[in-house]
Order: C-alpha cells, then sequence, then structure tokens
C-alpha cells in the first residue's frame, strides 16, 4: 500500500461518518477488531503501583483527548484493582468492548468494560485462575484478540520461573479454552527448526496475518529475569544467558507451530504492516539492537533476517516499543536507555533507514499513533524493576503532534507529580465505537 | 564510554563450563509403594557416603509428614502475592537450587544478595543459611516466609491461620498431627520433607567408601589426592573414614566476601554484558549504575553475631552434586568450578583476617583439571528420584 491508496482508504473511512470499523489501527492491533481512524477520545493508560505513592495499587488511568473538551490532556478518571501485580500490556476484545489487561507478576487478568462508558471504564471481571487454568503459564503478556476468543501469550512457567511458556486462549466470557506450549529442542511439536535456531520455548509477543493464516510469536524471559533489578542482572551472566532467541511462525487456525527462526537477542514486539499484498513484519531485538524482517519470499516460504541496526548497538539502546504507520511507510522505534524514538522509512521493508530522531526524555517505552499518524502518544515505564532509578525516574504520559518532520509536544502528564505510578501501555477509546 | 567487545561463540565455550542438563524426573518407586514411603524409607537410610539422617526426637519422619511437607514446599499460595514458594528458588530440576541466577529473586522482584543453596542433603546440617543464621528445618522456614525479600507474608501467624482456611490441608494436618495447622507442625512436615532429599553413592564414594576401584578415573584420584594433600580442601571440606559432608559446619573468610566488597566499592569502569549467544557488550558501568537499585552489603555471619570477627565469614558450603548446582560462592559469583579452584589457587584474596588455610597452591593447569574432575565425581546418581518424587503434583496455585 502507498500513501495514495492510503489516502483514498480513509477519505472513504471518513465519508461514512464515525470510526472505519474494518482493518486499520491506531494502528498496531489485532485486525480482527473494529478500529478508531477518527480522533481517538480516550487513552487508557495501564499504569503500575509504586510503594509509598498513592494507593500503590496498579490502575486503570484515563485521559480525555476529545478536542474541545474542558478536561482535554488531563486525566478524567483513575480506577485501582488491588495489589502490585506488575501491569504490562493489554488488549481490547475482538469486539472492543472489553479491555483486558494483565499482571505478569501475580498472573491476574482484569477485564475492563470500556464501552458502557468509554470516560469511565470499570471493573468488569478478574480472572485470578491464569497459572492454574493453563497447567503452569505464567505471566500473561499480549492479549490478542480473535473472533470469540482471547489468545494470550505468557512469558513463564510456574515450575521454575524461567523462560518456558505457552500460548493460553480464553472465550470472550472469561473461560480458559487450550494452552499451547511453545516449542522447545526437546519437543519441537512438528515444527522446524530453521538454520542454527535453537527452539528455546520462550514467549513475547503475538500477532497475525489472517489471508496467510500466519501466527508469529516472539521470545524475551522469564520472571526471574523480567522482576529482577536490571541492574543487578546486567551483571548477573547466569541471567544474561537466560533470553529468548527466536521467532515462531504458527499456523493461525490450527494453533501448530511450523518453523523456529533464530533471531537472537530478545525479539519483542511484532507488527505486520496493513497492505492488502505486504506478507511481513517486523521485530526488533531488545538486547542486539536490531530491526528484523520475517517475509514470505517468492517461494512462499517465510524467513527472517536483520535489517537494519537501532542505534549504536554496543550501547544497547534497548529497543522496545514500534508502531507502524497505517500506511506502512514509517515506522517509530522507541529505545529505553536513551529515551529516544526513531522514525524509519520502511516504504522498502527489505531496506528500512532512519529518517528522523528525538529524545523523548531520560526513558522511554510505548509508543502509540494515530490512525493518521499526526499523533504521536508515549509513556514512560519498561517494567518496575527495570525502570531508571532517582532523577531519571521520570512517568508521563506525553502527546505530541507529527507533522511530517518534527515531533511537536501537545502535552504532558506527569504520572509521578499525580501520585498515580508508572504509565505503561497505551489503549485508545471513543464513544463513536459503540454508537449504530 | 561504551566499548563493544563481539566475542565468538567458540571463545565463549572455552571460558564458560557447559551448563549442566535438567534433571530429569525418575520414578524410583517399586511396586505397591507410593512416593511418600520411598521417601519415607530413603530418609531413614544410610546411602553409600552418607552417615544416617539426623532425625530429631521430637520430629520422627512418617509418610503423612512428608506428603505434607512437600506440599508446603510447592505451594506458592504461601507467599503475600500467590507467586513465591520454597521451589521458586529450590528447584528441584536444578538440584533443588537455581541456575538461572547468580542471587535469588523474591517477591515483587526484590533482589536477594545470595545465591540460593542446594537443599540436597540439607538434613545434614546445622547451622542453616550461609550465614548460619538458624539451626534446625524446624524453624527455619520462618525467615524466608516472612522475609520482605522474599515470600514477604506479613507474620508467620498469618501464614497458619491462612493454612487453616485452606481445604485442601485439613486432611493432611489430620493425617500427619491429628491436628490443625500450627507453627511447630508445619516446620516439623517441611523438616520431614527435606530430609527426605538424600543423595549419595557418587562415584566417589563408590570408590573411596565401596571398594570399587573402577568406579574412579585417574584423572578424579589424582584430583582426590590434590583434595586432601597439596591443595587442602579437605581441612574445611572434610571427610571421615565411613562417610563424608564435605563440610565442617564451621565459618571461614576466604577473602571472597571482601573481594566482592571490594567489587562493590570499587566498580569497574565497564561491565562485560552477554546480550545473545557468543555476542558480548562492554556497558559502561554509569550506564548500569542508571537502572540499579541499591545493594546492602553482605557481611556473611556477622549479621548474626556482630562480632567483628565474623566480618565476611560464611559457612562452609558441602560439595556432593557441584556439577549440578551452578553457580557458586554464597553471591554465585563464580559461574565455573574452574573459576573457584583459580580463586583458592591464587589464594584468595589475602588480607590479615583470612582464614590462614586459604594459600597460594601453586597448581599446575593438568592439576586443576584433576582437581575439577574429582568434584565432578561427587555428583549422585539417583538424583532424579528426588525430582521424580517432587512432581508427582503441580505445583499449588490459585
Amino acid at each position: 500500500m502507498n500513501r495514495r491508496e492510503f489516502g483514498t482508504l480513509t477519505a472513504a473511512a471518513l465519508a461514512v461518518g464515525g470510526p472505519f470499523k474494518a482493518f486499520a489501527d491506531e494502528t498496531c492491533q489485532s485486525p480482527y477488531m473494529p478500529k478508531i481512524t477518527g480522533q481517538e477520545e480516550f487513552v487508557y493508560v495501564w499504569t503500575l503501583g509504586v510503594e509509598g505513592m498513592g494507593d500503590e495499587q496498579d490502575k486503570l488511568v484515563t485521559i480525555d483527548l476529545r478536542p474541545g473538551s474542558d478536561t482535554r490532556g488531563q486525566v478524567i478518571n483513575s480506577l485501582s484493582v488491588g495489589g502490585r501485580n506488575e501491569a504490562h500490556h493489554g488488549g481490547f476484545s475482538a469486539d472492543r468492548r472489553y479491555f483486558w489487561t494483565g499482571g505478569l507478576d501475580t498472573n491476574r487478568i482484569f477485564i475492563f468494560d470500556v464501552h458502557s462508558d468509554p470516560a469511565n471504564p470499570t471493573l468488569h471481571k478478574t480472572i485470578d485462575t491464569f497459572v492454574k487454568d493453563s497447567g503452569g503459564v505464567v505471566g500473561p503478556h499480549t492479549f490478542f484478540a480473535l473472533p470469540g476468543s482471547m489468545m494470550i501469550s505468557g512469558l513463564s512457567n510456574d515450575a521454575d520461573h524461567g523462560g518456558r511458556t505457552a500460548l493460553v486462549e480464553y472465550n470472550d466470557s472469561g473461560d480458559y479454552v487450550a494452552t499451547y506450549w511453545m516449542p522447545t529442542q526437546d519437543d519441537m511439536q512438528g515444527a522446524a527448526a530453521i538454520g542454527d535456531a535453537v527452539a528455546d520455548g520462550y514467549g513475547y509477543d503475538i500477532r497475525a496475518l489472517i489471508r496467510k493464516n500466519v501466527m508469529l510469536t516472539s521470545s524475551f524471559t522469564g520472571w526471574s529475569n523480567y522482576m529482577m533489578d536490571f541492574g543487578q542482572m546486567l551483571q548477573d551472566t547466569e541471567a544474561m544467558k537466560r533470553f529468548g532467541n527466536t521467532v515462531v511462525q504458527w499456523d493461525l487456525h490450527t494453533r501448530q507451530p511450523k518453523k523456529v527462526f533464530n533471531v537472537p537477542g530478545a525479539p519483542l514486539e511484532i507488527r505486520f504492516p496493513w497492505g492488502p499484498n505486504a506478507n511481513w513484519a517486523y521485530t526488533t531485538t531488545a538486547l542486539t539492537s536490531q530491526l528484523w524482517l520475517i517475509y514470505e519470499d517468492e517461494d512462499g516460504e517465510w524467513q527472517a533476517k536483520a535489517v537494519a541496526d537501532i542505534g549504536d548497538p554496543a550501547s544497547i539502546p534497548l529497543p522496545v516499543d514500534i508502531s507502524i504507520a497505517a500506511d506502512d511507510q514509517t515506522l517509530w522505534i522507541n529505545s529505553f536507555m536513551d529515551g529516544k524514538t526513531r522514525l524509519f522509512d520502511i516504504s522498502d521493508p527489505h531496506n528500512p533507514h532512519q529518517i528522523y530522531e528525538k529524545v523523548i526524555d531520560r526513558q522511554v517505552n510505548m509508543v502509540s499513533q494515530s490512525w493518521d499518524g499526526k499523533r504521536v502518544y508515549f509513556s514512560s515505564s519498561l517494567l518496575a524493576n527495570w525502570d531508571k532509578k532517582g532523577a531519571d525516574d521520570v512517568q508521563y504520559l506525553r502527546a505530541y503532534n507529527w507533522d511530517g518532520t518534527e515531533l511537536v509536544e501537545d502535552f504532558n502528564i506527569d504520572f509521578y507529580a499525580l501520585n498515580l505510578g508508572r504509565a505503561h501501555i497505551m489503549r485508545f477509546g471513543s464513544a463513536a465505537l459503540y454508537t449504530s | 564510554m561504551i566499548r563493544a567487545l563481539a566475542l565468538s561463540l567458540s571463545v565463549l565455550a572455552l571460558a564458560v563450563q557447559a551448563a549442566p542438563e535438567q534433571i530429569a524426573p525418575a520414578n524410583c518407586v517399586v511396586a505397591e509403594q507410593g512416593w511418600a514411603e520411598a521417601a519415607l524409607q530413603r530418609s531413614l537410610s544410610a546411602p553409600l557416603g552418607l552417615p544416617p539422617v539426623p532425625h530429631p526426637a521430637d520430629n520422627p519422619p512418617t509418610r503423612a509428614k512428608i506428603e505434607l511437607g512437600r506440599k508446603l514446599f510447592f505451594d506458592r499460595r504461601l507467599s503475600i502475592n500467590k507467586t513465591m514458594s520454597c521451589a521458586m528458588c529450590h528447584v528441584p530440576e536444578q538440584g533443588f537450587a537455581n541456575w538461572e541466577l547468580a542471587t535469588a529473586v523474591g517477591v515483587e522482584g526484590r533482589s536477594v544478595n545470595r545465591n540460593a543453596p542446594t537443599l540436597i542433603n540439607v538434613g545434614y546440617l546445622s547451622p542453616l543459611f550461609h550465614d548460619g543464621r538458624d539451626v534446625a528445618l524446624e524453624t527455619q522456614f520462618v525467615s524466608p516466609m516472612t522475609a520482605r525479600n522474599e515470600m514477604a507474608n506479613p507474620s508467620i501467624g498469618h501464614v497458619v491461620a491462612l493454612l487453616g482456611r485452606l481445604p485442601d490441608y485439613r486432611d493432611l494436618f489430620a493425617d500427619a498431627f491429628g491436628a490443625g495447622p500450627s507453627l511447630d507442625r508445619i516446620g516439623q512436615a517441611l523438616g520431614a520433607y527435606q530430609r527426605t532429599l538424600v543423595a549419595g553413592d557418587s562415584p566417589f564414594d563408590r570408590w573411596y567408601f565401596g571398594g570399587d576401584e573402577a568406579a574412579l578415573g585417574a584423572d578424579a584420584q589424582q584430583g582426590f589426592a590434590l583434595f586432601t594433600g597439596k591443595a587442602g580442601c579437605a581441612g574445611c571440606h572434610t571427610l571421615g573414614d565411613r562417610d563424608a559432608l564435605f563440610t565442617d559446619q564451621l565459618f571461614h573468610d576466604t577473602g571472597y566476601g571482601r573481594l566482592r566488597a571490594a567489587q562493590r566499592d570499587n566498580p569497574p569502569e565497564t561491565v562485560p554484558v552477554q546480550v545473545a549467544p557468543g555476542v558480548v557488550h562492554n556497558l559502561d558501568f554509569a550506564r548500569v549504575l542508571s537502572v540499579s537499585a541499591r545493594r546492602d552489603p553482605d557481611l556473611g555471619r556477622y549479621a548474626v553475631t556482630e562480632d567483628p570477627a565474623d566480618r565476611w565469614t560464611f559457612r562452609t558450603p558441602g560439595l556432593r552434586n557441584l556439577a549440578v548446582t551452578p553457580p557458586y560462592m554464597h553471591d554465585g559469583g563464580f559461574s565455573t568450578l574452574a573459576q573457584v579452584i583459580d580463586f583458592y589457587d591464587r589464594g584468595g584474596r589475602p588480607h590479615p583476617a583470612q582464614d590462614p588455610a586459604i594459600r597460594p597452591l601453586g597448581l599446575d593447569a593438568g592439576e586443576k583439571r584433576a582437581l575439577e574432575a574429582f568434584l565432578l565425581s561427587l555428583t549422585s546418581d539417583g538424583l532424579g528420584c528426588l525430582v521424580g518424587a517432587a512432581r508427582t503434583q503441580p505445583p499449588d496455585n490459585h
């Protein structure tokens, strides 16, 4: 898809009014769900509670984004859930009426009703049996909506808190469906290791290209590492051996692993483009600071290759969240350690190159952009014990306008000043999604 | 300044001892016996190379206590936020220790200063912990269950009350004690289970105590001669005529504690960080500090006695099953036995208070390899039985 095709598609969506309920995003979520192609009205921030701050609990924070609203750019709701659960990622159900969020530590899953009153989400249901349901999976991470169900990637397990883990599926009612363990060298489950890949059984993100029946998963590390002090871990030679080095290709419909690719250095977020003929995805490796392309070759076989460095890999900038523009032409890449966001031109996905960079703050993690790419939002927290310490531990949600050449700050919310905690994943809401 | 250093995989392989294999669970239960009966018999036996397990007079082992103790040991509900059990740090497949961390991580990721020691043959030890802060398995459990950086329960009474509310414990306590949960009964059950984690019968035992000349290779035999002779290891890692625990159960200043304190106080400019197999970057330490919480110094036995003479002294660990319990030293600072041997060959970190037994050894490369071969010969047969008995039921969760 080029920019002209994308513009036509957007104009058509706007002509019918309201949100465009097909195949697009702000911009990186499950393609099964309706998308907000106009103005996002709210941003929900899954926020980590901090000892000694406010009520110390994890909470879902709602920020008003409605143009003209008296409270635009302000926190209008904060819903505490009890405990510090290592709030991390979340995703909407396929009908976008519920927002599922996970706690990587306590394994609790909180399902918020975001459709009854999008400005004031309520806690609809809590699942606190994830480990028992799944047969020992720990660390519910990505929530990827499928029709009628939610596919959840784990990060760890209850036997040793290491990285061996599984995908776990629940139905939309919150009832357990099945567990799909990641392939390992000892139990490949019919998958093939490509090249020198060693199936490590680790997990992180999930994304799918429906028309090709391809699901990809990436690999991070187990509870012991993602919960421990980051500086301590960097100096722990044993711990540093325990990171994922693989991306797994699955048959989306049968949930069977097909191929294990060698992608060394903890591949994290996976993003597919939206173009009708774009058969590829990107992921970035946190530790080795590379951009990887997972793509279908001319013979119809999926392959993996590194296509660019992100900053200076030797300085371990730690690329974290990425966001692909809806026109498939650009990719935002945040790196935690240097607090930078970088924009890559990906018009040729095999030859991406950086075209812009900006320091957001002393640390940055998540990035989300509006469907038209004109509004870009950043949040700060990576993991409770990985965030920077002292004065560098800034916690925020920051909104920018992107004019094609420069990010211009719109507003900034200091989560510490408001006694909220650490700001992690952002997801957009809109009342217009629920009008006929 | 950041300096990058990419090392080839082959170079790393030379420098790092191969990671041990996970201990596969084995079913060692003979017909009609349950795992608990087999475990009971094991705890009442004296395997080759080990003395009989010392059971307290007021806590004789029973099958019911062992069954209850195992359930308590693996129950993740017994921490403040239901994420940690004893077994999350003492992983059966990893030698009832943890290979994946130098120092343990507790509730909410809080840092523990020390490496999780193996519990294999823990029934023979007293005092317990690297600093000897408890003397019996019947009372030891209170410390990790209530330590803020381990299981973080607000009080031990909270745990007793919780167990009283959990219906799946009602019959187990009744069978074991004819009464409900109490502090004493929890300790007795945990003690009874941990005293079943017994493993002798290593190649060394079969050679030295069993008289099987073929059980030990020549290199390991040479290593044993060094161990008891030139290297002087047996002065602290003691052995007797009929059995060997390889520990004097005393506290020594080997220089290692002071070495780690000195490194802490004088950090290097850069730290090597492995970012992928075969890829290491030297990272500016200031960058590491930016994401590091403050860590308290570890003064060892001094924390228990407050006697200045005990600063940086630690309990002599046993040496059995070292092959399956890396990393080594009280803080897991050495990944390989070769690194440990090199440290002692250098004479520790000489200073006036260092134990005089620690001195430069003058070992050549062949002698070091022989010493390592001897240490690796202390790996017991039957470890799989301990793992198999541990894993007949999944851990308790919510």
